[in-house]
């Protein structure tokens, strides 16, 4: 008797929640219109400061717009980056609002022609422009700005943000791989060749007590790419074809492979663990790395890997990394003026100065570098001196497939113990056969 | 007398036993929970790790949308159990209890189709869907979530619905009762673990699905505790592993917490049934 | 009559789950299907056309020696996956339910928790926090033993056995939970007898409780067996995620045509390889039944 009251008890309380679910299911689908603005606007007030909300709740003219965006990024940045935005756009009911998205450049493949649910535009490094643009996607920045407020930005970060001579993206600002040392920790000078480098790790690593010396994620090509690109090699060229089996490839992922015996599991988590727990004198990483130093409360130094030359007697030359804005076609059909002004403040010095002092970001502003503080920040000097030799990342669609077979290369050798020769022949394959697979 | 010392000492052997295997097989998740409880923010635990906090579960709790997710999960595991249930009680009955031609091939080709990996699905429901404007819908990751776990449900209950004597069934039927009243009265009381067992399944698989939660959920205030987990937390640059710690632990507890309560109600009721083997 | 309005009763208690079934899982199959014959992929994203069985011929062409070996590892895989976790949810099981066990539902409480967690923090989990060569809890067990660090991922043996042991983990609270339902459903009277019989707890194991569990279990391990053979996410996200390849090369049919196929973003493609991979999956599937069918039919 009991039990059966029990169960009626449950699915008395079960039909309850099956009808909740059911209404509150309809209530998360946003009406059926043509344009996903007006329910947007409705959610804006939640997530803002009460300030927007107030203004938001009661339109001041009826063409409040909200402009959303897709990332994968901090999301303190972010939300540092719209409200800079916001407080230029104030007076113009324009409202920009950044969301965390896990698989950016997935879910922009899905959604990149669905007005009603995808993005507005989306922030993200510039090596996946390729991809998009082919896929007929984007709506070329250049339609919707005028060239000439884009006059200060630095022509590096212009050349990364274009495909096929045009220039699909708006950057924000770069990154580029540093020489980050703790200190308290690293005895003397830091040393100007690749050579005396390893000699000091050989010298300062016992990788049974977990001592290392310098760490770096060595297996992953955006961290070996500066003994690639400053051997002379390439993952892939201009013309898609990819790299992986010349001789100079061979000689950079030899050489890093000496390098990668002294650095522990190249695993992200492994590498910036040891640095931040004071077991590895130095790492190779980049400014997204400094909040976690700074909470480990470590002195660190910084230095550019421009200054250390390799044996060939070239500087060792990372990739830099564009974050890029990039605009979907159909919110720039249907929300033109709003983009338009969005861009042309994120091309102001203004959004690279903020990044830069809270995040030591390296705006792609070239103006935002006068900023006194901006000027002092030794992260972002570093940066800047690092990019005159960078190689920016390719940004061709076949570039998408080539991080996996690089990747492979550089595990077999460095973790596996094959030989270079022939992993270099096996992976140049995989990676021809994936650049074949895209047609 | 010697029987009974004989007894316990056994009892105290698998007591131990089974101490012994919880702690082994707890061990990951004990990382996780002393994780969840550092201060620092680095990333692993590393042994010489400071002061024991629970500041990462009220910044998880207080920081981040965690009741709304939560409602989200409830609502969305609370709905799919029922929808798989019906729809898979219905068909297990049905091919357990009546011969039709095809039956058998039925069966077959419903385990086939649940061989087809959903991971690849994905794309084609995205398009189905966008269609029928069922995109960043509770209602939408219903249908996916039921329609994914019906075969595995019918599948799952069918072989414990076979195992229930259809003397049984006939003495009711005799009474006059119709077939829907013999599911009701008779099959689900009898076939309750497995029903049960059925359910908390399905409801496990929607609590801590991520993919589709995250690829057809578009707002924060629509993620699910899982969705929202990995949507903040998977990518390595901007994971924090004390408040991603903290997360695992605060979507896996209820679970937990359901699992323990429930496990009285699987017991058999089939035992008082008397059934021959 | 009556026989005439069982069948329709019969196919009214399935059309629910069929109508779902249909919608949500053979849709897709046919809709992947279609895809298959188009060129559909970056450079005709919205124009894709029909292109025949193209995609048919570049995908048979995948199927290799690559590919002949990934599908021996998934058999192997499956395989042993299924003894080991049959085998150990069994004597947990039965240990469960030894009577006086007092504290049993806190133990199978505890022994569920790795399905609670969701499979991506799990993963995440023991690959950083078990196996990895620095702070991985494996390694400063070998260390504090006096043993060297190991790289449990980097070679294929070790790193079959690594997610093997992963696997098992995730997999077997299920399974646990799965035999211990049987378990209860067995007539406590046939134990009884047994005991009357002088029967050991062996035998009473042997011709009681596994017979009688035979039933029960069958469809459950056919549906696990599928399981683990499409496993993917173990894999994939402890060897080849980008940014932590670890360096085996150990591949299965599913985690094969990812790299060789998906990467690419070609979906006519890779929707004819997964159609390829699904044809492979019915064949085994026919076999398995038959073996199934034949060890019956020998009873």
């Amino acid at each position: 008797m009991k039990k059966k009251l029990y169960l009626k008890k449950i699915s008395l309380l079960t039909a309850c929640v099956m009808t909740l679910s059911i209404l509150s299911g309809c209530g998360a689908n946003p009406a059926p219109t043509e344009n996903a603005a007006p329910a947007n606007e409705a959610e804006a007030p939640a997530d803002n400061s009460s300030e927007d909300a107030a203004s938001s709740e009661v339109p001041a003219s009826p063409e409040a717009v909200t402009i959303t965006a897709w990332h994968d990024n901090d999301e303190a940045m972010m939300n540092a980056l719209a409200d800079e935005v916001n407080q230029a756009l104030a007076g113009e009911n324009i409202t920009l609002k950044f969301e965390k998205k896990s698989d950016v450049t997935g879910q922009i493949r899905l959604y990149g022609t669905d007005a009603a649910n995808g993005p507005d535009m989306y922030l993200f490094a510039h090596d996946s422009l390729g991809g998009f643009a082919e896929m007929g996607i984007l709506e070329p920045v250049a339609n919707l700005i005028d060239p000439q407020k884009e006059a200060d930005l630095l022509p590096m970060t212009l050349e990364a943000a274009t495909y096929k001579d045009v220039q699909y993206l708006m950057p924000v600002y770069y990154e580029t791989l540093l020489f980050m040392y703790n200190k308290a920790l690293w005895e003397g000078d830091i040393p100007s060749t690749t050579d005396e480098l390893y000699d000091y790790m050989a010298a300062h690593t016992d990788a049974n007590a977990g001592i290392y010396a310098l760490v770096n994620q060595h297996s992953t090509s955006y961290n070996v790419a500066p003994f690639i690109n400053g051997f002379g090699g390439y993952i892939i060229d201009k013309d898609a074809n990819p790299g992986l089996d010349t001789q100079e490839m061979k000689d950079a992922v030899v050489y890093n492979s000496k390098f990668a015996a002294l650095q522990a599991d190249g695993d992200y988590n492994t590498v910036t663990t040891l640095f931040n727990e004071g077991k590895a004198a130095a790492i190779i990483g980049g400014p997204w790395l400094v909040s976690g130093i700074r909470d480990a409360g470590i002195d660190l130094g910084i230095k550019s890997l421009s200054d250390f030359t390799l044996p060939n007697g070239k500087a060792m030359a990372p990739y830099s990394g564009v974050q890029c804005i990039g605009v979907l076609k159909y919110a720039a059909e249907s929300k033109k003026d709003a983009i338009t002004r969005v861009l042309e403040v994120l091309a102001e010095p203004s959004v690279g100065i903020v990044l830069a002092q809270n995040f030591n970001c390296a705006p792609a502003n070239s103006k935002a570098y006068e900023d006194p503080q901006v000027a002092e920040n030794e992260m972002i000097l570093a940066m800047e001196k690092t990019a005159q030799t960078a190689v920016p990342m390719p940004n061709i669609p076949e570039m998408g497939v080539m991080w996996g077979p690089a990747e492979g290369l550089l595990a077999a050798v460095n973790k596996s113990g094959e030989d270079v020769n022939d992993a270099a022949s096996k992976y140049q394959q995989e990676a021809l056969t994936a650049i074949a697979d895209m047609q | 007398m010697k029987s009974t010392g004989k007894k316990k000492l056994y009892l105290l052997f698998l007591n131990l036993f089974f101490i012994c295997v919880c702690l082994l097989a707890l061990v990951p998740v004990l990382y996780v929970f002393l994780l969840s409880l550092s201060s620092g923010g680095g990333a692993l635990i590393t042994g010489a790790s400071g002061s024991l906090t629970l500041e990462n579960y009220r910044k998880i709790i207080v920081e981040k949308p965690f009741l709304q997710w939560l409602f989200n999960s409830i609502v969305l595991s609370v709905g799919t159990m029922l929808l798989a249930m019906i729809t898979s009680i219905g068909a297990s009955y049905a091919f357990s209890r009546f011969r039709f031609r095809g039956k058998n091939a039925a069966m077959q080709l419903l385990l086939l189709l649940n061989a087809f990996p959903q991971i690849l699905s994905m794309f084609a429901i995205f398009r189905l869907f966008r269609l029928m404007n069922l995109l960043d819908s509770h209602a939408g990751l219903i249908f996916i979530y039921a329609g994914s776990m019906c075969i595995f449900g019918i599948w799952n209950m069918k072989g414990y619905f076979d195992s229930i004597p259809i003397e049984i069934e006939e003495a009711a039927k005799i009474d006059g009762s119709g077939n829907l009243q013999l599911i009701l009265r008779i099959i689900m009381p009898l076939a309750r673990p497995a029903i049960i067992v059925t359910a908390v399944m399905v409801l496990i698989f929607v609590w801590n699905e991520y993919l589709f939660a995250t690829t057809f959920m578009l707002r924060e205030e629509s993620y699910t505790l899982a969705g929202g987990l990995y949507q903040l937390q998977a990518n390595d640059y901007s994971r924090s592993w004390p408040l991603f710690s903290a997360a695992a632990i605060l979507v896996s507890v209820p679970i937990l917490v359901i699992f323990f309560c429930i496990q009285k109600h699987m017991v058999s009721g089939l035992t008082a049934g008397g059934v021959k083997g | 009559m009556k026989k005439h309005s069982t069948k329709i009763y019969a196919w009214l208690y399935c059309l629910p789950a069929f109508t779902l079934i249909g919608v949500i899982v053979l849709f897709p199959i046919l809709y992947t299907g279609y895809i298959s014959l188009t060129n559909m992929n970056l450079y005709h994203w919205q124009d894709y056309t029909f292109v025949g069985a193209d995609n048919y011929i570049r995908a048979l062409v995948k199927v290799d020696s690559g590919f002949l070996s990934a599908l021996a590892t998934t058999l192997l895989w499956t395989a042993v996956n299924m003894i080991l976790d049959v085998a150990i949810a069994y004597l947990l099981a039965v240990g469960l339910n030894v009577e006086g066990l007092r504290a049993r539902r806190i133990y199978k409480t505890l022994l569920v928790f790795p399905w609670a967690m969701p499979a991506y923090v799990s993963i995440l989990v023991w690959r950083v926090g078990m196996f990895n060569t620095e702070f991985g809890l494996l390694n400063r067990f070998l260390t504090a033993l006096g043993f060297d660090k190991m790289d449990f991922l980097s070679r294929n043996v070790p790193a079959f056995l690594s997610c093997m042991t992963l696997n098992l983990w995730m997999s077997l609270p299920y399974m646990i939970v799965m035999i211990d339902g049987g378990l209860q459903s067995i007539d406590r009277s046939m134990y009884e007898s047994a005991i009357l019989d002088g029967a050991n707890p062996w035998q009473k194991n042997w011709y009681i409780t596994i017979p009688s569990l035979k039933k029960i279990m069958a469809p459950i391990i056919i549906m696990t067996t599928f399981t683990m053979f499409k496993q993917f996410d173990i894999l994939y996200l402890l060897t080849m995620q980008k940014g932590a390849v670890s360096g085996s090369t150990l591949q299965t049919i599913i985690t094969y045509a990812h790299q060789n196929a998906f990467v690419s973003n070609n979906y006519g493609l890779s929707s004819a390889v997964s159609m390829v991979i699904f044809v492979f999956i019915i064949v085994f599937s026919l076999w398995t039944n038959r073996a199934a069918r034949t060890e019956r039919s020998e009873q």
